[in-house]
């Protein structure tokens, strides 16, 4: 793991003449937050956020399991819970473990139960080791016992996962647990449009339409074009449109 | 100072790092405000200090630079909010056992001791009370050592936790915090059980009655025949919740009871750390002065020689002082693999009881009391209905019930049978349909006598490309799968090709009366 430069400019030179503005890296930064996760009414997603929102407070719920296919925005919703809890004071430790599966579980977990909110993601990387399970049983006796929260992600829900412990299993259900659903085309839709115009873009029904039929179709993708397209966008000086999206990236 | 230049290296740093790696290493870290010649940060373990030294330590001393007026020097160490807290303390009064542990602390001095007494004493109850100075004497005296070579697991800890290195300003904050714990906690040591864990909210029946019939006889004579009372069963049956019960009605009728709940784990981490600090006798001292020793899934002992020793002594020293013992485990003692014999035979001295997982009526009457305890309207009806379905553990119930609460709430709707519905549809759903893609493509594969590798292969004629799309279909119908998870099942196919299955056998179901049949028979057969 190493730091990354900020992001370059592109290099490529769409024009060729005219001296270009070069964007200044002041878009609004893409955090993930509750703000920016979009929530379709009719879905359960609401709630969810609702939940997480509470559960901070003296009677929220201290755990949280949610799931869902990738791209349904579950990491989206841990940092977003970690940002609103460290607005509000509180410490957090965002932990990724499918990055984290080849580290020694207990000496990752030590002294966790001092910080108020604990999100985990990704519990699916790291199940079905024996070293792995038992930590995080422990780690949920521990942070039950100290009255802190957990937040847990994972591609399905406890019942499917292959969780071999099964005193490890019953704890994932023992809280709330949600199912997120993920986006369907029309939300999408919605949803890019939502973040567009939060990043200040105009992005037009038919060009988003546009995008969404050429883009990748994970909701992470089409946000990545989206930014690529809003550095364009503000590079060469051009509004949203199909023939300069199709330029810009390249479909 | 330090405190502005580190939030400037913070937004730097967010804007630099991916969005993961920002909140997993530098969110945590705090500033410790009460240093402020250095810019010293606090990671909450050593894990992530470690991480931060290595990765970004040279990243955040560049950005110290350019955002400080004045020279500053950065340091990274871990948290003082993790005491490491393992001192002697030299106090004038009686010499009390002085036993402090890792993570949260258990206030060292028990100030309820009786100061004048010299040996063992009986309380109102008639349980033994020890007070620290007898238990001390007794204890040192009895205190042999034998060498047990520590199992490779507990030798890692400890050699992960000589390289802890807790600087002396930790140190001095641990100090203060130790004290005021002392002051607050003047009147009441902290015992960890957790309060609402009593008689009146457990619900018995059939499958606990001896269970709890046992606990309720160990809660009016401590230390009597019942002891160790041992209590073992399948998860989230409520053994803890039994357990706590005991002690909180210990110390209901006794404030002055020295009742200590712990789970093994923590057992086992307080034996390393106090290794580490070479103050096991400390450590002797603590768990053999105590009125009553709750230890939760000892089962987590096996393989553990090191703790299983400790626990031998501690054990029957309790045994004799006629304190208290109550333990739970996932199975009975016998079956414990990795367990000293010793040990085993010894569980099985006081009282061995078993709870068994709720019958209906039981589950109706634990959901009744939870929705009583939350304040919630909870229909006969609707009671019925979700513990008809939840069927497996409490835990499990009471997850369901949670969220049923907060769907309802959610809604401004009261609860129903309908509402359960709606607020619990995947849960029912998957317990409508537990079919799983391998299940799907080996009926498939069967019903159309073709080969399951034949079933994942490349092929593509005719007699297995229509089978391949007919179980693609099916598994996007009976699965909760999306389509690139049922693609990559199907030999790794994109998720494009899942859809044109779907399609495809969507528009020949219309059409094609054979195709029609067929699909109804698998669906049947993998469904009923």
């Amino acid at each position: 793991m190493t730091l990354l430069p900020k992001q370059k400019p592109s290099k490529k030179n769409l024009s060729g003449q005219v001296p270009q503005q070069i964007p200044l890296p002041v878009s609004l930064s893409d955090e993930a937050t509750f703000g920016n996760y979009y929530a379709p009414e009719d879905a359960g997603n609401t709630l969810v956020i609702n939940t997480l929102k509470e559960m901070l407070q003296d009677d929220g719920e201290r755990s949280v399991f949610i799931w869902g296919a990738q791209g349904c925005g579950l990491t989206h919703l841990l940092q977003a819970a970690c940002h609103s809890a460290e607005i509000d004071g509180y410490s957090v430790q965002y932990l990724p473990l499918d990055e984290l599966s080849e580290f020694p579980p207990e000496a990752l977990f030590d002294g966790l139960e001092a910080i108020d909110l604990i999100c985990l993601d990704g519990i699916e990387h790291v199940l079905g080791k024996e070293s792995w399970e038992k930590a995080l049983f422990h780690l949920f006796n521990r942070l039950r016992d100290a009255d802190k929260c957990l937040l847990m992600a994972a591609s399905q829900g406890p019942h499917e996962l292959p969780v071999q412990l099964p005193d490890l299993r019953s704890r994932l259900s023992w809280g709330l647990v949600y199912q997120i659903q993920s986006l369907d085309d029309e939300q999408k839709l919605a949803a890019l449009q939502m973040r567009a115009k939060r990043m200040g873009l105009e992005l037009a029904a038919d060009v988003a339409q546009f995008i969404l039929h050429r883009a990748p179709r994970g909701t992470a993708q089409l946000f990545e074009a989206l930014r690529n397209l809003d550095h364009a966008s503000l590079k060469e000086q051009r509004r949203l449109t199909i023939p300069f999206v199709k330029q810009a990236l390249n479909y | 100072m330090p405190a502005s230049v580190w939030k400037k290296c913070v937004d730097s740093l967010r804007d630099e790092l991916p969005a993961q790696q920002f909140n997993t290493w530098i969110r945590p870290l705090k500033v410790d405000d009460s240093v402020t010649s250095v810019l010293s940060l606090q990671a909450p373990n050593r894990f992530v200090m470690d991480w931060v030294n290595d990765k970004f330590f040279d990243r955040i001393s560049e950005l110290v630079l350019q955002n400080a007026d004045t020279s500053l020097s950065v340091e990274v160490k871990v948290t003082s909010q993790q005491p490491v807290r393992y001192q002697r303390r030299t106090v004038q009064q009686p010499p009390v056992v002085e036993y402090s542990e890792l993570q949260a602390a258990i206030p060292a001095q028990n100030s309820h001791t009786k100061q004048n007494s010299n040996g063992p004493v009986l309380d109102e109850a008639g349980a033994l009370v020890m007070d620290g100075a007898s238990a001390t004497s007794a204890i040192t005296s009895a205190t042999t050592s034998r060498i047990v070579t520590a199992t490779p697991d507990e030798q890692q800890t400890i050699a992960a936790g000589k390289a802890l290195h807790v600087p002396a300003s930790v140190m001095g904050a641990k100090k203060e915090r130790a004290s005021t714990v002392e002051v607050r906690g003047g009147l009441k040591h902290r015992n960890y059980l957790n309060e609402s864990f009593d008689f009146n909210s457990f619900v018995g029946g059939k499958s606990n009655q001896l269970g709890l019939a046992a606990a309720q006889q160990v809660a009016e004579n401590p230390g009597g025949s019942y002891n160790p009372l041992f209590i073992y069963g399948g998860v989230g049956l409520g053994k803890t919740h039994l357990m706590h019960a005991v002690g909180n009605a210990l110390v209901k009728k006794n404030p002055n009871a020295k009742v200590v709940y712990l789970h093994s784990e923590r057992f086992v981490a307080d034996m390393v750390k106090a290794l580490q600090l070479n103050a096991i006798n400390d450590f002797k001292r603590y768990y053999r002065s105590v009125d009553a020793l709750l230890i939760d899934d000892i089962q987590f002992f096996a393989g553990k020689e090191r703790s299983q020793e400790e626990f031998f002594h501690t054990f029957n020293a309790l045994l004799e002082g006629g304190q208290q013992i109550i333990l739970t485990c996932d199975r009975y003692p016998k079956e414990i693999n990795g367990l000293e014999e010793r040990l085993k035979s010894r569980f099985g001295w006081g009282l061995t009881v078993a709870v068994e997982p709720p019958e209906l009526e039981t589950r109706v009457a634990i959901l009744m009391k939870k929705a009583e305890q939350a304040r919630i309207d909870l229909s006969h009806d609707a009671a019925f209905f979700i513990a008809q379905r939840i069927r497996s553990n409490v835990r499990e119930l009471e997850g369901a019930l949670k969220r049923v609460i907060a769907y309802a709430k959610f809604t401004v709707r009261d609860i129903d049978v309908q509402l359960v519905r709606e607020a619990l549809k995947d849960l029912l759903a998957l317990q409508d349909k537990q079919v799983s893609i391998d299940n799907i493509q080996r009926v498939v594969a069967e019903y159309f006598k073709i080969k399951l590798s034949e079933l994942l292969s490349k092929r593509r004629s005719r007699s297995v490309a229509r089978p391949r799309q007919m179980a693609m279909a099916l598994a996007k119908e009976l699965t909760t799968r999306s389509l690139p998870e049922i693609g990559e099942a199907f030999g790794g196919r994109d998720h494009t090709t899942v859809l044109h299955a779907c399609r495809k056998i969507k528009s020949l179901r219309e059409e094609d009366s054979d195709l029609r049949e067929d699909w109804k028979n698998l669906k049947r057969s993998l469904t009923s």
